[in-house]
């Protein structure tokens, strides 16, 4: 007699990544025949798979028991960059003095406008502080949140609002402001919306695909470096 | 058979099977995860699995082939890997109210001034090195 906690979780894994997969899979067919931003599969399916956590009285916990394993995939994810950007070195050799200098705009942007306008909203202490690193990866993220004082968790949730709202808001912003290089279309994702844009920019084009991964994996690193030096300042 | 036709065989079957190269992926990122339990670093696995893999591509001991099929597999449906984490604030009721819509409000205008600004800089240097090396921007 096989021990039934293991059916249960063997149980919950499958149902809970089927609703997960099915869902993305759906909503992946729908976007394909009528792109519209608000019809995004990461914006569509986590409020399907909501609506069927919460009709289930299920809870986050066994949601994200079943499903712990497709977030793990993001590591491989990362590995798998390697292939576009060795493939874009000769771009990324001939344009990396262009890329940094977009890097540190864009990260300072980020971090002072965070600030500012969490200021301006009348949102202080750990809360304002969680927002500061939200535009770079969620390890990335997490790592520079408890270094400044943060809560690393909400830091997390405040990252993925982030890519989703930026996969979506670069395709508007990019059909109504023309940019004419790739090399600053993948930038604008990479640095505005991490791994979520970059997927994003994997899907307009190999280049933007490829700059907007080199960026993501940089300006995650810068900001890992630049944490205790802002840290220093917010003292 | 000898061993040169085995391996031979073996890199013919790589090259031609993305389920088999998303394994060599996932292998390289355990053993980036490895080395960052190993060394204590601050860094996520992946990222140090992504520069092996950068360095063995550079120093040609290993060849896109062998990883390209299943690297587009992976990078093709990226988006479906964040689509648990999103369900995080199914835990964070705090956020559904006024906070929420001012956190929200926050996150959209500074992600449109950090897109709208990257971009621009990067548009900008981008044609400014481009007139200055005597060619025209395309």
């Amino acid at each position: 007699m096989p021990d039934p906690l293991l059916i249960d979780s063997a149980l919950r894994i499958l149902l809970w990544s089927a609703v997960t997969v099915g869902f993305y899979w759906g909503a992946k067919q729908i976007y394909r025949r009528w792109p519209r931003w608000w019809l995004s599969p990461l914006l569509v399916t986590p409020v399907l798979i909501a609506a069927v956590v919460l009709a289930l009285h299920a809870s986050y916990r066994d949601y994200i028991g079943g499903t712990h394993w497709l977030v793990l995939l993001l590591g491989p994810a990362t590995v798998a960059f390697a292939i576009p950007i060795y493939e874009q070195r000769g771009l990324i050799r001939r344009h990396w003095p262009v890329l940094l200098i977009g890097m540190l705009v864009g990260s300072g942007t980020s971090v002072l406008t965070s600030w500012a306008l969490a200021t301006l909203a009348g949102l202080d202490g750990a809360l304002r502080l969680s927002l500061l690193p939200r535009s770079i990866s969620t390890p990335f993220a997490m790592e520079v949140s408890g270094d400044i004082g943060g809560i690393p968790d909400l830091t997390a949730v405040f990252v993925v609002i982030t890519g989703i709202a930026g996969a979506a808001m670069g395709d508007i912003i990019l059909a109504r402001v023309p940019i004419a290089s790739a090399l600053a279309r993948g930038a604008l994702f990479g640095v505005g919306a991490h791994g979520a844009g970059t997927a994003r920019a994997a899907q307009i084009g190999e280049t933007e695909g490829a700059v907007a991964g080199l960026v993501m994996v940089l300006v995650g690193l810068l900001n890992v470096l630049a944490a205790p030096l802002v840290a220093q300042l917010l003292r | 058979m000898s061993s040169r036709t085995v391996t031979a065989r073996a890199t013919h079957v790589l090259r031609h099977s993305a389920p088999l190269q998303v394994g060599v992926v996932i292998g390289f990122w355990l053993a980036g995860e490895g080395i960052v339990r190993l060394f204590g670093l601050p860094l996520p696995g992946g990222i140090v699995g992504l520069v092996i893999v950068l360095a063995l591509l550079a120093s040609r001991r290993v060849r896109t082939r062998s990883m390209r099929r299943g690297a587009q597999w992976l990078l093709a449906d990226m988006l479906l890997f964040f689509v648990p984490a999103v369900l995080a604030v199914l835990d964070h009721q705090e956020l559904l109210g006024l906070t929420g819509l001012k956190i929200l409000a926050v996150i959209l205008v500074s992600t449109v001034s950090v897109m709208i600004t990257t971009a621009f800089t990067v548009d900008r240097c981008y044609r400014w090195r481009a007139d200055h090396a005597g060619s025209a921007p395309h």
